[in-house]
């Protein structure tokens, strides 16, 4: 590929993108309408919020090649994307990691299918993902030992290990208590200052997406488009402690996007309402 | 006052109550069952005929044993059973397998494995016996159609039950689909396929007796059906009570297998 192509382009940019699937009744169900065009910069932490059941994930599962869109392109790096691939990594809510490996072998699991590296060097980079994440003491345990926030971060060294471009979260930290998502948000910032990833982190908690974001986009109601783009880090500094939950900005920001999803789900709501009658 | 309320709980609804108890509880009512038994017959309240005594049945497997080089026919029941079902396995796990994996395998066999599921096994004796005479081939082959179909769907569901989380997880890692099969859905399967393995397994001990009986000369079912033509009621059960006794010893061997095996799920 030439490197003039790589520099030009968008790292990622959605081109025109459009979603529906066939429901009951052969009757086609719009998920992504109008057309999608979104472009998002290399290493910029971007999270997307809206109302539940809008087409977040849909979109998010796109980039990752998991689905297809109806129309449109959706480019990495100027390449479209065609399919799942190690250049898109995906961190799930459940079932994030495989119980029937030991927590080293679940992160090694990360580099299985790199012809490029030997098998010393698999061994050497899981520790140091596992050791990033703070997991080391507990390498050769299986993951039904450890707490359902500890499995989150093996399946994100797991994640990183295999070196993607691009790191997916679908509510990752969503079935965890209160402390423990706080930590994780934490360790996932720093974890993103050091790798440099470029991250799509989808959620539905608020707060979570003020706290993480470079940038929120926020979702309509199905069919989804974009209702509004929220540049946090004109907003809030890039060095971002606990303490920033309690500024002013922080407040505005959150309660701005919060109000959004708001009158979203109150006009579905009243839509549904008025269909059922 | 401790053991009463472990003994209350024992009564209550989703009640959890200590393993040692359930177990003791287990083998009080195995050995009730016994201790009636043999109180009944004791007494003569039913003819030996009928139902002989608990000692009575014990003895005449033993006497089974010393005397009529019983092992040899318990050994050919085994061999029967796991000929056919070690044959049912090796088709049955990849193409059930396949069957959950591509809709073109699952929509060509699901219909025709569904339909043939339902065909009473017992019925099917005298083809495998013009087929395949009246040698070991005849039996294998009843034994392998009693199961083989059963199994492949089972093998199947458990295949579907993979949360998708895994294969999609595998996929974005690099995973093709060879090495998704292989690395991510078998042993995301593995602890419900053994289960369906084991479930299996004491199905094919039911249809080894229906061909033992119609046609053998050898084997538990043989020696259980030449006892009846002769009148020998205790060893009748004697029979009975060897085919339970192995069904139950294997259970358990793999089920404290698939306990050792498949730690990770505790």
């Amino acid at each position: 590929m030439p490197a003039t192509t790589t520099q030009s382009a968008p790292f990622i940019e959605f081109r025109e993108v459009t979603k529906s699937f066939t429901g009951p009744k052969g009757r086609d169900i719009e998920v992504i309408q109008p057309p999608l065009s979104l472009t998002i910069d290399n290493g910029e932490f971007v999270v997307f919020v809206g109302p539940s059941g809008c087409g977040k994930t849909t979109v998010m599962r796109m980039v990752g090649g998991l689905e297809t869109p109806t129309s449109g392109q959706i480019l990495l790096q100027g390449e479209p994307v065609t399919g799942p691939s190690r250049q898109k990594g995906m961190v799930f809510q459940s079932y994030s990691s495989f119980p029937w490996l030991k927590v080293l072998d679940n992160v090694r699991f990360g580099l299985k299918y790199r012809r490029d590296v030997s098998a010393a060097d698999k061994t050497r980079i899981a520790r140091h993902y596992l050791d990033l994440v703070g997991l080391m003491p507990f390498a050769e345990y299986y993951v039904n030992r450890i707490s359902g926030g500890m499995r989150q971060r093996v399946a994100i060294a797991r994640t990183l290990a295999a070196d993607p471009l691009v790191l997916l979260m679908d509510e990752p930290f969503g079935a965890l208590d209160a402390l423990t998502r706080e930590r994780l948000q934490q360790q996932l910032l720093e974890l993103q200052k050091a790798e440099r990833k470029t991250i799509i982190f989808v959620t539905h908690d608020v707060h979570e997406a003020v706290f993480l974001a470079d940038r929120i986009i926020v979702f309509s109601a199905r069919p989804a488009h974009v209702l509004r783009e929220v540049i946090v880090s004109d907003e809030l500094p890039a060095e971002r402690t606990l303490d920033v939950s309690e500024t002013p900005a922080f407040r505005r920001l959150r309660h701005e996007v919060l109000a959004l999803i708001r009158d979203e789900e109150l006009r579905t709501e009243a839509a549904e309402i008025a269909g059922a009658a | 006052m401790k053991r009463w309320s472990a003994a209350r709980a024992l009564f209550t609804f989703r009640g959890r109550v200590p393993a040692t108890l359930e177990l003791w509880v287990g083998i009080g009512a195995f050995v009730f069952v016994v201790a009636a038994w043999q109180v009944v017959t004791g007494l003569g309240l039913v003819k030996p005929q009928f139902l002989p005594s608990p000692v009575a049945v014990v003895s005449s497997l033993w006497r089974l044993f010393r005397d009529d080089n019983y092992i040899a026919d318990v050994g050919i029941s085994v061999a029967r059973v796991w000929v056919a079902f070690l044959a049912s396995a090796v088709i049955a796990i990849p193409l059930g397998i396949l069957m959950s994996s591509y809709r073109a395998v699952g929509a060509v066999t699901e219909p025709l494995v569904d339909f043939v599921r339902y065909l009473p096994v017992p019925a099917l004796v005298p083809l495998t016996l013009i087929w395949l005479g009246i040698g070991e081939g005849s039996k294998v082959m009843l034994l392998w159609i009693g199961t083989f179909f059963q199994l492949v769907l089972l093998i199947a569901e458990d295949a579907r039950r993979v949360p998708h989380e895994f294969i999609e997880t595998g996929r974005t890692l690099g995973a093709g689909d060879t090495a998704l099969m292989k690395d991510v859905l078998l042993p995301a399967m593995m602890p419900n396929m053994v289960d369906s393995l084991r479930i299996t397994l004491g199905w094919c001990w039911t249809y080894l007796i229906v061909a033992e009986i119609v046609a053998a000369n050898s084997g538990i079912g043989y020696q259980i059906w030449t006892s009846r033509r002769y009148g020998k009621t205790p060893e009748v059960f004697a029979g009975i009570l060897a085919i339970g006794v192995i069904g139950l010893a294997t259970d358990q061997v793999i089920r404290l297998l698939h306990r050792r095996v498949f730690r990770y799920l505790a």
